[in-house]
């Protein structure tokens, strides 16, 4: 999934024919819900039903195998939860999921559920992992229409995206919006009130907006202020350190990186 | 009330400027409060007339100010008054500041006049006639009237500037706090949940200081003033007098006379503009600097005090006749200043004047700081989740952190902990009750406890920084002594090595001041 959405970054001329439809294609979508079954209509053993039913129960939450065997009272005899879970997957009555809380174990829920936010993460995680990749991919998109607009809105954002193609799915204004407001904690964008004067000429008065956080052509990191950039400033060891201490001023090794020219 | 770092960068400048016993002696009254010459003698196991000696420098320096207290005593005891001093945290740290006073001055006023502070700051105080003093020593005699009126001219330019003012009462009288005002001040600290911290130096220093008509005001004939006539032709009905101690019953022995000294305030005041419309060039344009500059520049000797909330009322015309005077202002029409004050969310007046929330420029100066050290220290996704608890300003609970700050929900609670744990964030946990237990955890940034946090943090750097121009001067003293002549090849290479280093920690120094400035001063 992550190296289809690197090929969509990279080859982004190419996304409507090559990589990354399937990712594309099934995100910020309702997902399609396969109908909800009464129950098996293979036969399965004593334990099978037992294990079935009570994964069933947890419905879109699903559980995870060491809870299983706890819940299922089949514990001290781990096997035969085992057996049984080979054997409902194998007639596709349950499916292994991936979950953002319990990455190295497994989870279980029935084929008919789709797994909840709780579960997934929500519409931004992939496979139990936050897309960063396309994440960062739609905060550029956004960056780039803001520099290109100077001062927009939400929905003058997720226009120009749309317009641009660049994805197959829909983003929401509200994703959108969500992407911008992580684009403003990163102090790459201001939130503004639009004044309806100069630069907010288009845009009526009161309405929120963003413009870019530094001007054009600046320096790409955050500006480091006085603590910053002095070594102390950034220690990790300055609860250690005092004048006569085995950690002091005058021998401090980050002082000494500091003024190596 | 300082911090623990900063007693200690404090005790350094002293020890700098006037040696140990100085600095013991202000390190004593910083960590102990008020006391008797007799006390800071046994505290210090020194003989008391060593440390009266240095207790008059001190005085003499702005460092230490001395006052009556009063002792009402027991039922049918006699009052007690014993003399006691306070040592002055900010005036100390002030030393570090003189060369930039040094520069406003210059900026604005002839060379005669700098040469004039430069002595104040020397001495601490002088009066008229050992200003005229200094001024003539090493010159002819026959150019003496001459200096004598250049520096009554000089002295009273810098008065009328506010850069110069009368010393305060030297050792004024204090009385106890009325059970009112005790009973007022319980009865805040209970509500505010704050500890009754020392407002005792608060209060020596605002019943020492002259009154506000007699501050700045220069006659050009005087060189000491009789007290009592002059107590008596200032006095306001209903204003309370302030006593001064005449020679004979001053426990130091000092003659009252017009002593003149560099007002730390006014620089102070123009530092905190200048803050301002710094972050407001960073965060919008050149035009919005300006306009702010104006604005302030107009109101700036109406301000009653040095922290004001909001700037001081000021008409458009008044603003823009500033933004005239200065020539890259002088491009700007009325209406565009009209629309920069609209952008920088001045409060507009009925007759179109206009003030400015100058708390909310420099909150946002402090929390550019402090973001600043949490992205260089734990990086980006530490900062997006500083910003984001700073911005909410109440409980979040991790999830919800995770889920706006795009932080994987695995990784949040690390990153919160590490927070936590150097204190940046503060945590709480909360146990819901329902079908079954669950807990949340919750955090925020909690701006008192951190900002003083950083402000101690900041003394303690400076500290450092001062110590290693020490370190860095003292082992390279053999090369900086070569003659000029030497200093080639690779020696010369070294000196210019050294001098660099010199630069570099001296500007990180100046820079980190300008930011210790604004948690402490501004």
């Amino acid at each position: 999934m992550r190296s289809r959405v690197v090929e969509a970054r990279s080859f982004e001329g190419r996304i409507a024919i090559g990589g990354g439809l399937e990712h594309f294609s099934t995100w910020g979508m309702s997902k399609r819900k396969r109908p909800v079954s009464t129950g098996p209509s293979q036969d399965l053993s004593e334990h099978e039903k037992t294990v079935y039913d009570l994964i069933r129960s947890k419905r879109d939450m699903g559980i995870r195998s060491v809870d299983l065997r706890r819940d299922t009272k089949l514990f001290p005899n781990p096997n035969v939860v085992d057996k049984a879970l080979k054997a409902l997957l194998a007639k596709n009555l349950i499916k292994q999921v991936k979950t953002v809380q319990y990455r190295g174990s497994k989870h279980y829920m029935a084929t008919e559920f789709e797994p909840s936010a709780e579960v997934t993460g929500g519409a931004w995680y992939n496979e139990g992992v936050l897309d960063t990749a396309f994440i960062d991919l739609l905060k550029e998109r956004c960056l780039i229409h803001i520099s290109s607009l100077k001062v927009a809105t939400v929905d003058m954002i997720s226009d120009a995206i749309k317009r641009s193609k660049i994805f197959h799915a829909e983003c929401s204004s509200q994703q959108i919006g969500e992407i911008l407001r992580t684009l403003v904690l990163d102090n790459e964008i201001l939130e503004v009130k639009s004044t309806g004067l100069g630069e907010f000429t288009c845009i009526p008065i009161g309405r929120v907006c963003f413009k870019l956080a530094r001007k054009p052509g600046s320096a790409k990191e955050p500006k480091a202020y006085a603590m910053a950039s002095i070594p102390c400033g950034v220690c990790p060891r300055i609860e250690y350190c005092s004048p006569d201490g085995i950690i002091k001023p005058s021998t401090c090794e980050y002082y000494n990186k500091f003024l190596d020219f | 009330m300082a911090t623990q770092w900063g007693i200690k960068y404090a005790v350094h400048i002293v020890s700098s400027h006037f040696g140990d016993l100085a600095a013991k002696i202000c390190e004593c009254l910083l960590r102990r409060g008020p006391l008797s010459q007799q006390n800071i003698a046994r505290f210090l196991e020194t003989p008391p007339s060593q440390v009266k000696t240095c207790l008059l420098l001190l005085i003499q320096q702005n460092l230490v100010q001395a006052f009556t207290a009063k002792d009402p005593g027991g039922h049918g005891d006699a009052v007690k008054q014993t003399t006691e001093y306070i040592a002055l945290f900010d005036n100390i740290i002030h030393r570090t500041r003189f060369p930039k006073f040094i520069i406003v001055v210059s900026q604005e006023l002839e060379k005669g006049c700098v040469e004039l502070f430069e002595g104040l700051l020397q001495h601490g105080r002088l009066t008229l006639e050992k200003l005229i003093d200094r001024a003539k020593s090493g010159k002819h005699i026959q150019e003496n009237s001459n200096i004598e009126n250049a520096v009554r001219e000089n002295l009273s330019k810098l008065v009328h500037a506010h850069f110069v003012e009368r010393c305060p009462a030297i050792e004024p009288v204090l009385a106890p706090p009325s059970e009112d005002e005790l009973a007022a001040k319980k009865r805040a600290s209970r509500s505010l949940k704050i500890a009754a911290g020392p407002d005792i130096v608060q209060r020596v220093l605002e019943a020492a200081a002259p009154m506000e008509s007699k501050r700045f005001l220069f006659m050009s004939d005087e060189n000491c003033i009789d007290s009592e006539k002059a107590e008596a032709s200032f006095v306001d009905v209903g204003e309370k007098r302030k006593h001064s101690l005449l020679a004979s019953d001053s426990d130091l022995g000092i003659k009252e006379e017009v002593l003149w000294r560099a007002n730390y305030e006014e620089f102070l005041r123009r530092f905190r503009h200048k803050a301002c419309v710094e972050n407001v060039r960073e965060r919008l344009d050149d035009g919005a600097a300006i306009a702010l500059s104006s604005m302030l520049e107009a109101g700036r000797r109406l301000e009653s005090k040095l922290k004001t909330e909001t700037s001081v009322s000021v008409s458009i015309n008044a603003i823009y006749e500033e933004a005239m005077k200065a020539e890259v202002g002088r491009s700007m029409t009325l209406d565009d200043l009209r629309d920069y004050l609209t952008l920088l969310e001045c409060q507009k007046g009925a007759d179109e004047s206009y003030s400015i929330d100058l708390k909310s420029i420099l909150e946002l100066a402090q929390n550019e700081e402090v973001e600043s050290i949490v992205l260089k220290k734990y990086g980006k996704d530490s900062y997006r989740i500083f910003r984001l608890l700073s911005k909410e300003g109440h409980l979040v609970e991790t999830d919800k952190i995770s889920d706006t700050a795009f932080v994987d929900k695995k990784e949040a609670p690390k990153i919160l902990y590490k927070l936590w744990k150097d204190e940046y964030v503060y945590m709480q946990k909360v146990t819901v009750m329902g079908n079954r237990q669950s807990q949340f955890v919750l955090w925020k940034v909690n701006k008192a406890t951190l900002w003083k946090n950083v402000e101690n943090d900041m003394y303690h750097a400076a500290l450092n920084l001062s110590l290693r121009v020490a370190h860095e001067m003292e082992q390279g003293k053999e090369l900086l002594s070569l003659p000029v002549e030497k200093r080639v090849g690779t020696l010369g290479e070294k000196v210019n090595r050294l001098r660099r280093i010199r630069l570099v920690l001296e500007e990180s120094l100046s820079k980190l001041d300008d930011a210790i400035m604004l948690f402490h001063v501004f």
